[in-house]
């Protein structure tokens, strides 16, 4: 037996029992959860076994399908307003001076916040009556377009994807600014010697070499948000009619509020899938993009 | 290998984050409580009686503490019984209720809610009916207001004595703002258009409505407004799917009803985004002349309203429809939830949980609840030195009309649920016709 392979023994046995715990309490779940997705079930009672019954209703659910839309709007808005917004406030507040610092603490704030807190104080800015967004908009001369930004069907799902950007600008910052100082100062100096614009510097230096921490924040962006759910349930709770609702408000709304778990796990396993899909996709999109 | 790390990472991400939303699936399931298990391990000794107890007094509100002071003193007048008592906070015992009821080990004698709960526990064999003890005691049977064990009477047995009463659909007005205007308080759905228009002209919110969480619609103003046009019968019938559909149009009508109510712009802008207890403070700070509210909103009007404010405020039952079919000197209730008792008990046990239930239940705590500020649905003298104005007018109102049920507690969650949604898309212009049958299927479907 070789050393490498001794050592790989070794690993292998001290990754077990965080492996384990990990099986028990999220693999199994899944499947457990899966399981009930071929089941009628409303939680107290005999199960009923339907097959694919759960799966082929959710294909013909009108709400699953606005529950989907909304939930891809969701994820453009992170991928492309989250990643871009603190890649580039990463780039302005890489450097440590006192006030970058500030400016940093400022833009992860959100995150320190529960989010509770977060849909509540929102929820006042949207206010129809007494919101600060309508207030401003009167105040600048633009009564007229004061609304009831939450109520309106058309409008509400893209003034709710307005916080949740907000909200978790600032850990992706932190990734990226992490990743920015981790590039090595000699590299940056050649390039600078060989007459490297800043431009050039970003597109040929920076962004390359912190392509692997993107690619990850990406997959945490489009995981986080189709699990979306507390601020979208604190704000609007998936309503008017539905049409606010993401995959998982109404995953929650049919398991336990109208007690169907079998079609609530059936919900459960799709966003799953859904989500593997998305990822996979991204990170065929990025591979391209490198080459 | 370092593109393998990294694929491994995004499953275990993905995975772990899905995981923790379906997890939760289980907790109401999984959770046993031993607590309850030692139903059938009553001891064989004559003098000590042995019984568990689960209630969700637990807070600090009058109420609540009166009840717990009730449960202590029946200990101390009955040192041969000896209680296993389980308080369990309000948000989490519905929960673990099901959660004993799915495993079969219920607690002797537990707080249970009218209705469906009542149904599903009776359909399990989990409850025995308590009519043995109802009828030892007539003078305290007889003290009920009519109707008070309709929901909790399955096939002629009660199985429970409720201990509270929940009026959903009040319509409450402010004397002040309807004086100011020289309205009357309106009676039929006629003057209620026209108090709506001469309000809003004024410029001020005739009615307030908060249904972010949907409900409201549903408890408080289709409840009583669909009985006024189409009555009770057909929406018993149409609840069971029994000769009667969600589609008729006298439902039809009724939401028309509701929707052209919004068409006249009594309801404020956004109101699918405020909460009922926004709405509560917009009405209970004047800035709506109305609002359509059940009895849970006296609490929180006492909290928001100075003295004076609360003695401008009226309360009556929502006005009558031309035509139609209900008694329109009505108003939906539901009975609150109350003491039942598992089916295991028997022998010596069942005469000590007889006692216990008379001794939380009795008329003494009736009265006494009553004087906390909350409704029972029981003839009992009110101490009108002890509420507000506002709490002493709708007691009255309450004894003096007939009560008819409530939408989400006849329907299944499910069809809860439809009308619920529908009525926020009716009330954004969405069609009556096809809300009305959103709402057939998904009862329909639900009662299979």
């Amino acid at each position: 037996m070789t050393a490498k392979a001794r050592i790989r023994g070794v690993i292998i046995v001290g990754l077990l029992p965080a492996l384990f715990i990990f099986c028990f309490f999220v693999i199994v779940p899944i499947i457990w959860s899966a399981w009930y997705g071929f089941y009628d079930w409303k939680g107290i009672g005999a199960m009923k076994f339907i097959g694919f019954g759960n799966y082929a209703e959710i294909i013909q659910d009108p709400v699953f399908a606005t529950s989907l839309r909304n939930n891809l709007i969701v994820v453009a808005a992170s991928v492309f307003g989250q990643v871009p917004i603190a890649l580039a406030l990463a780039l302005v507040l890489r450097q440590s001076t006192l006030y970058q610092r500030i400016i940093r603490s400022v833009v992860f704030l959100p995150m320190v916040l529960s989010s509770v807190v977060i849909g509540i104080i929102w929820g006042y800015i949207y206010h129809p009556q007494i919101g600060i967004l309508n207030s401003l908009l009167d105040w600048i001369g633009l009564g007229t377009w004061k609304q009831a930004w939450l109520s309106n069907p058309n409008i509400s799902m893209y003034m709710l994807a307005i916080p949740i950007i907000w909200n978790f600008i600032g850990p992706y910052m932190i990734m990226y600014i992490a990743a920015l100082q981790n590039i090595p100062s000699e590299i940056e100096d050649a390039s600078a010697i060989d007459g490297a614009k800043p431009m050039r510097m970003l597109f040929s230096i920076r962004l390359p070499m912190i392509w692997d921490t993107i690619k990850v924040t990406v997959v945490l962006c489009i995981s986080g948000s189709l699990k979306t759910f507390d601020l979208i349930y604190v704000m609007t709770g998936g309503g008017p009619a539905h049409s606010t609702e993401l995959l998982a408000s109404y995953m929650y709304n049919n398991t336990f509020s109208i007690y169907r778990f079998g079609y609530g796990s059936a919900i459960s396993t799709s966003i799953i899938i859904i989500s593997m899909v998305l990822i996979a996709g991204s990170q065929l999109l990025m591979r391209r993009n490198t080459r | 290998m370092k593109k393998l790390l990294l694929l491994t990472l995004m499953f275990v991400f993905t995975v772990s984050l899905i995981g923790c939303s379906s997890g939760n699936n289980k907790t109401a399931n999984s959770e046993k409580t031993p607590a309850a298990s030692n139903g059938n391990s009553a001891k064989k000794n004559e003098e000590k009686v042995k019984l568990s107890l689960w209630h969700n007094f637990t807070g600090n509100d009058l109420r609540a503490t009166m009840m717990r002071d009730q449960i202590d003193k029946f200990q101390k007048d009955h040192p041969n019984i000896e209680l296993d008592i389980q308080a369990i906070p309000p948000d989490g015992y519905k929960t673990r209720l099901k959660t004993v009821a799915a495993a079969n080990e219920m607690p002797d004698v537990f707080m249970m809610w009218p209705g469906a709960m009542t149904k599903e526990f009776h359909d399990g064999g989990l409850i025995q009916p308590i009519n043995a003890l109802l009828d030892s005691k007539p003078e305290w049977r007889d003290g009920y207001l009519p109707g008070s064990f309709d929901s909790f009477t399955i096939d002629g047995n009660i199985y429970s004595a409720t201990l509270g009463l929940t009026p959903t659909s009040i319509l409450f007005y402010n004397k002040a703002i309807l004086n100011q205007y020289n309205l009357e308080v309106p009676k039929t759905w006629d003057e209620l258009l026209n108090a709506v228009k001469v309000i809003k002209e004024g410029g001020l919110t005739p009615i307030a409505l908060g249904n972010k969480a949907a409900w409201l619609a549903q408890s408080s103003i289709i409840s009583s407004l669909a009985d006024r046009v189409t009555g009770t019968e057909w929406f018993l019938k149409a609840a069971a799917q029994d000769g009667a559909k969600f589609t008729d149009p006298e439902f039809v009508e009724a939401l028309t009803y509701l929707q052209d109510l919004w068409k006249a712009g009594a309801f404020q802008e956004g109101f699918n985004s405020i909460d009922n207890t926004q709405m509560e403070v917009m009405f209970a700070q004047g800035q709506a002349a109305m609002m359509i509210n059940g009895g849970w909103a006296l609490s929180n009007l006492a909290a928001n309203a100075t003295p004076e404010q609360l003695k401008d405020m009226g309360a009556t039952v929502l006005p009558s429809i031309p035509g139609g079919k209900g008694n329109p000197n009505s108003l939906s209730g539901a009975l609150g939830s109350a003491f039942g008792l598992s089916s295991k008990v028997e022998g010596n046990r069942l005469q000590a949980a007889y006692d216990l239930i008379y001794a939380l239940s009795g008329p003494e705590v009736q009265k006494m609840t009553l004087d906390s500020s909350n409704l029972v649905s029981y003839k009992a003298e009110l101490d009108e030195s002890k509420v507000s104005s506002i709490f002493s007018e709708v007691y009255k109102l309450v004894n003096s009309v007939e009560r008819t049920p409530v939408y989400d507690g006849v329907m299944t969650s499910a069809g809860s649920d439809a009308v619920n949604n529908g009525l926020q898309e009716l009330l954004m212009g969405g069609d009556p016709q096809k809300i009305a049958q959103k709402i057939q299927d998904a009862q329909a479907t639900s009662l299979q």
